[in-house]
């Protein structure tokens, strides 16, 4: 049965010949029943460690861990009945495929004759009933991951946990396998919560994405609101391909009007945000994708260093006038060369801004709320 | 020919380099062969013909064309062979399965658990490695001569077991080093314990290990001299190794009767290296002896 996954004041330190290393800091959320979350966050922000402590591998140095209503904070991790799919696959080599998928019935002591039924309903959804009696060895990457899900899912968990599972596998792989560990999820009455730092996969499977600067929660939400709302540059440069355009800024007034300037462009903005904050350094964020060549509200100067094709579109690497790299993408730039000078136009609705810290002081809405200010 | 290897920069063509390559190959082959062979071969000539026949005409005779079991038979008849064959056999397959057992526990408790010491430990068992049984024989000697052990089957096993465990357990701790944790971690998360985990799938896993381990450990105990010299003392104890020895020594016992039993001593390691070498060759290239 699916229970929420509870994490109270989190903290896992790791001690070496007397440094401190905090792999994570104070981590507390609520992960619902039955959803589908994923730990998202570059290599090294503590992800895998919180996957690890929440299985039972790893003790957190302080916090408390619970399954609903039960704390599992000193539970080994064969009490808590989680799966667990490993980056390294981690197959038994000495196992057929059938063994393997069944070696966690069998410890539970399900007989032999209960245990095929499953592990062949197990195969059969994840294609690999031909490759039951076979050897580990004898499997593509791809059959093999299978197998480990196949693993997970005969055991019917309370928690499925999944750590890269697919980070070695090549990117057609990843493609049919995202579809198999959702389908797993739809079968299974379980929490799951997938690792990756490959933030496409967090996009496009979870129902919730939980986002890790260097062991902290920088930001827990939907996939959608990760986007549209980031908290952070920190979360609007992760999230997107390719990342968040951050173009530096102040804080101008004029007649009472306030706005955004940056290098060829001043932004109109709300007074009850903004009116305290004159003369203050900001960053002005705007999605790729965002920045347009049939013009918009304001206008950029790009100069053109690299053009990618991605299929239908392009992209352009390039900077501003004043050397802040800046990429745009769009369909329309297939001429561009090397060191053509690009307008392109952009919307303040689109619009992300972020504090010197690097915090948001507002999305896009916020800025259109108030009507244009005349000049 | 392994990809990159070859004629970047030389002088000589790469053909003409991958032919002078196999030609060494081949040659120091041939003369590794000849120099083992040779003297296999001539335990065996002599072994299987009688005396008489080696000895004609004043030269060694080592053409076989007559074919005796003479020299077994006065083996058989005159000597203590078949107990001291016996006594090899009890002592090698207790410290096989001593040192054995000890090098997996060690070994995977090396691997696995952080303790103090334990860099101390390690440093210590390779240390340990470095010794000439001759140094450890004395102060054995000494200790079952107090613990009144000396002459018996269990003396000579714990000594044995004492020269080949520092390699073994240290050939173990190399070979867990390979077997990924996550293995044992996805057993436990299944609700398998510890001690489960250990039957299921670390042994299995680390079979390869443990077989040269005890390849290793079976070599240096039906091999020993010193130690069952020093251990033991009466005729009926003597391992094989020593009463052969002791053959030279006795005027009706001549070259043989020594071949034909050390025809009998090389029969055990044939056996094992021809059945066990791909798990021979595995371990060791896990412990960095290719």
């Amino acid at each position: 049965m699916a229970r929420a996954i509870h994490l109270d004041s989190i903290r896992k330190e790791y001690r070496t010949a007397g440094s401190v290393h905090v792999a994570v800091d104070d981590l507390s959320l609520t992960i619902p029943e039955g959803s589908f979350t994923t730990l998202v966050g570059p290599s090294g922000c503590g992800k895998t460690t919180t996957l690890r402590m929440v299985a039972g591998l790893e003790t957190p140095t302080s916090g408390e861990i619970a399954f609903g209503d039960e704390d599992v904070t000193d539970q080994a991790p064969q009490q808590r009945n989680c799966a667990m799919v490993f980056q390294s696959i981690a197959l038994y080599p000495h196992m057929t495929v059938r063994q393997n998928i069944g070696y966690g019935l069998k410890v539970q002591g399900v007989p032999k004759a209960e245990r095929d039924p499953k592990i062949d309903e197990a195969a059969e959804t994840l294609q690999i009933t031909e490759q039951l009696e076979k050897m580990p060895s004898e499997l593509s990457g791809g059959q093999q991951q299978r197998v480990a899900l196949g693993s997970a899912f005969v055991q019917d968990p309370d928690v499925l946990l999944l750590d890269e599972p697919m980070s070695d596998l090549d990117a057609k792989l990843k493609a049919e396998l995202r579809v198999e560990v959702q389908r797993l999820h739809q079968e299974l009455d379980a929490t799951v919560l997938y690792v990756t730092h490959d933030q496409t996969e967090a996009m496009t499977m979870s129902d919730q994405v939980i986002l890790l600067n260097e062991g902290r929660l920088e930001q827990f939400a939907p996939p959608g609101e990760l986007f549209d709302y980031p908290v952070s540059d920190y979360v609007a440069r992760f999230i997107g391909t390719p990342s968040t355009n951050l173009l530096p800024a102040v804080v101008g007034e004029r007649d009472g009007a306030y706005a955004l300037e940056g290098d060829g462009f001043a932004v109109s903005a709300p007074a009850d945000i903004f009116a305290d904050r004159v003369g203050e350094s900001i960053t002005v964020g705007v999605r790729p994708q965002y920045l347009s060549s049939e013009g918009g509200e304001y206008e950029l100067t790009v100069v053109a260093e690299v053009v990618e094709q991605l299929g239908t579109e392009f992209v352009v690497h390039g900077h501003t006038p004043d050397g802040t790299a800046v990429d745009v993408v769009s369909t329309e730039f297939g001429g561009v060369e090397h060191g053509d000078e690009l307008r392109v136009g952009f919307d303040p609705a689109d619009l992300f801004v972020f504090d010197a810290e690097g915090q948001t002081l507002c999305h896009g809405d916020d800025l259109t709320k108030s009507p244009p200010q005349s000049h | 020919m392994a990809l990159g290897e070859g004629a970047a920069g030389s002088i000589l063509p790469q053909s003409l380099q991958t032919r002078l390559k196999r030609i060494a190959v081949i040659l120091t082959a041939a003369l590794v062969a000849i120099f083992v062979t040779i003297p296999v071969y001539i335990m065996v000539a002599i072994a299987v013909q009688s005396p008489a026949d080696v000895f004609r005409g004043g030269t060694v005779h080592l053409i076989v064309d007559t074919l005796t079991f003479r020299n077994f038979r006065v083996l058989l008849e005159d000597t203590n062979t078949v107990q001291y064959f016996i006594n090899s056999l009890i002592v090698t397959a207790g410290a096989t399965t001593m040192s054995t057992a000890l090098a997996v526990a060690a070994g995977y408790g090396l691997t696995r658990f952080e303790f103090t010491g334990k860099t101390l430990a390690a440093r210590a068992v390779l240390f340990a490695y470095m010794f000439s049984p001759i140094v450890l024989a004395i102060p054995l000697y000494v200790i079952f001569y107090s613990l009144g052990l000396l002459d018996s089957y269990f003396a000579l096993t714990m000594a044995l077991t004492a020269i080949s465990a520092p390699f073994t357990i240290w050939l173990m701790w190399q070979y867990f080093q390979t077997v990924p944790i996550s293995l044992e971690e996805s057993a436990w998360i299944r609700g398998a314990s510890r001690t489960r985990t250990l039957w299921d799938v670390v042994l299995p896993v680390a079979r390869p290990g443990y077989i040269s381990a005890a390849i290793f450990s079976f070599a240096v105990a039906w091999n020993d001299f010193t130690m069952a010299r020093v251990v033991m003392s009466s005729d009926e104890m003597y391992t094989i190794t020593v009463g052969a020895s002791l053959f030279l020594d006795r005027v009706t016992i001549g070259w043989g009767e020594t071949m034909a039993v050390s025809l009998l001593i090389s029969i055990p390691p044939f056996l094992i290296a021809v059945f066990l070498q791909n798990y021979l060759l595995q371990g060791f290239n896990v412990g960095g002896l290719e």
